[in-house]
């Protein structure tokens, strides 16, 4: 397994926030966790990206222990974060927040290629590379924060809500993007709350409830469980 | 109304001390916008380093140059020793403040127990050369500083907008968790840029070592306009310093000639209250 997560327990201050995880993402695959507001989605993929620290419980990426490891030290293994509400550097150009994703030497070598990947997926984004990043439309802006991350050629990508506040044709295009990740050769980890959409594109899939992982499968079964059905298509 | 070369002179005179201003400001710009820690002992350790260039000057015979060589790095020592502490301490930028306060105040106490608080001089030959450009007078030390705070100040942005390194330092002022999150490692930055901040008050001390009278006390002399100039040259941007030190400096100026000496001090916060009203978002 490229992610493995044994029992993870994180949590703000005093506050526990996701109880007692468990998750895998194997080399390729897009594996998706769904779940409704406020059930620790965030929380869970911030932890491993390594903007949270774990309480309790094993992370592992391709066999090294992560959660001994400086926060900044995660990217190097491999992992690129697409955060909730996109976080730009919000003064700083497109081309500049591109740049910070090949910030590690090993990425940096090829800044060149990769820029010019980001702008052949996203050809808007040159035509506004000099721009600071607050000035861009939400669906151009997470075309950045896609872009960001891939510019650190990374082994897995995490998105945090990707289609959040979207324009339904964006969505779609966002989507599609995610699965060129995956073919590309990275693996994905997908935290949605547009389930239908997310379970469509996924290998397998999580259901958070309340910090704890309810049900766990294939997109396919999850979609004929009676609660699923109910909660999430409310049918 | 005084004559048109008055006025010129005046002008010419207020940049080319703006200039220490603008250099002044430099150093704190760089840790208040880009660590959020805002570095009050800055003014004592430029006078830290004045006095040493003056001590190193008048016993030893160092020249000014040899002295900056070895104040400087110096300097840079102790801001990221500084920085040691703010992390150790996990200082925010309220804390900062209070920190950096006493700091200075003991440094001001070593200074006086040391020098005393009698004024120190040190002459030079430098300090009492000019160049003459029709009916103006230009101070060479003083215009060798501004070349020293513009190329400083050029050499600063261009660092931040081109480098690696700048680009890792403002990201990191945006959103620290983000930048860590794609590897860069802010720890170990801000003991670069404190260290950097602190090598600028060498520089500048250098120079108020050259021009001015020290007195111990001197450390606060600047604090009020420096702070105003940091704020109108906008946080982070070393560009901005030096060019808000300059206009600071010659709106002084010009108040001096035009009005009186005692509306010097007046000027630099309505500069700064008239920026604020017409743009809340400044700071
Ligand atoms: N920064 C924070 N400080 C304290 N509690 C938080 C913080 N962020 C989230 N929480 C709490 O953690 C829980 C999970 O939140 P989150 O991970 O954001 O859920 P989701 O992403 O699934 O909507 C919620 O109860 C939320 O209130
Ligand atoms: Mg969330």
């Amino acid at each position: 397994m490229l992610l493995e997560a044994r029992n993870l327990h994180i949590g703000y201050g005093d506050a526990p926030a996701v109880w007692d995880v468990s998750l895998e993402v194997g080399g390729g695959e897009i594996v998706a966790v769904i779940g409704p507001n406020g059930a620790g989605k965030t929380t869970l993929i911030n932890a491993i990206a390594g903007l949270l620290r774990c309480r309790r419980g094993e992370l592992r990426f391709d066999g090294a222990d992560m959660t001994r490891i400086n926060a900044h030290a995660y990217c190097s293994h491999g992992i690129a974060l697409v955060p909730e509400g996109r976080r730009l550097f919000a003064k700083m150009s497109v081309e500049e927040n591109l740049e910070l994703g090949c910030y590690l030497p090993s990425a940096r070598s090829a800044r060149a290629q990769s820029l010019e990947r980001v702008y052949s997926l996203f050809p808007i984004l040159r035509d506004k590379r000099r721009q600071p990043a607050a000035e861009l439309s939400g669906g151009q802006q997470q075309m950045v924060a896609i872009g960001r991350a891939l510019m650190a050629k990374p082994r897995i990508v995490l998105f945090d809500e990707p289609s959040l506040g979207l324009a339904p044709t964006v969505v779609d295009a966002m989507f599609e993007i995610i699965a060129r990740v995956r073919a590309d050769g990275a693996a994905v980890l997908l935290v949605e709350q547009n389930v239908l959409k997310a379970l469509g594109i996924a290998d397998r899939a999580y259901v958070l409830e309340q910090g704890r992982i309810v049900a766990e499968g294939l997109p396919g079964d999850l979609l004929q469980q009676p609660h699923i059905r109910e909660a999430y298509l409310g049918v | 109304m005084p004559s048109a070369t008055l006025l010129g002179q005046a002008l010419i005179s207020g940049v080319l001390a703006g200039g220490l201003y603008g250099l002044l400001a430099m150093g704190l710009s760089l840790s208040w916008g880009l660590l959020r820690l805002v570095n009050l002992s800055h003014f004592a350790l430029a006078f830290l380093a004045a006095y040493i260039v003056y001590e190193l000057g008048t016993s030893y015979h160092v020249e000014p140059w040899w002295s900056a060589a070895m104040v400087v790095p110096l300097m840079f020592a102790i801001g990221a020793g500084q920085h040691w502490l703010f992390d150790r301490f996990k200082v925010n930028e309220l804390a900062s403040l209070l920190i950096t306060f006493s700091f200075a105040v003991i440094l001001e106490v070593a200074i006086q127990l040391y020098w005393t608080a009698d004024f120190r001089r040190y002459e030079t030959e430098y300090a009492t050369r000019s160049i003459k450009a029709g009916p103006f007078y230009i101070p060479v030390l003083e215009l060798v500083l501004c070349i020293v705070a513009g190329l400083l100040a050029w050499g600063t942005w261009l660092w931040l907008r081109r480098t690696y390194v700048g680009k890792a330092l403002r990201a990191a002022a945006e959103d620290p968790a983000i930048a860590a999150a794609y590897g860069v490692d802010h720890k170990k930055l801000a003991y670069l840029l404190s260290g950097i901040g602190a090598a600028y008050a060498g520089i500048a001390g250098t120079f108020i070592a050259l021009i001015a009278t020290l007195a111990p006390a001197q450390i606060w002399a600047y604090l009020g306009v420096v702070f105003a100039v940091v704020i109108i040259g906008r946080l982070g941007n070393p560009m901005g310093a030096l060019l808000a030190g300059m206009l600071i400096g010659a709106s002084e100026s010009i108040a001096m000639a035009v009005l009186s000496p005692a509306w010097a001090p007046v000027v630099s916060f309505s500069v700064l209250i008239a920026i604020l009203l017409w743009d809340p978002e400044w700071l």
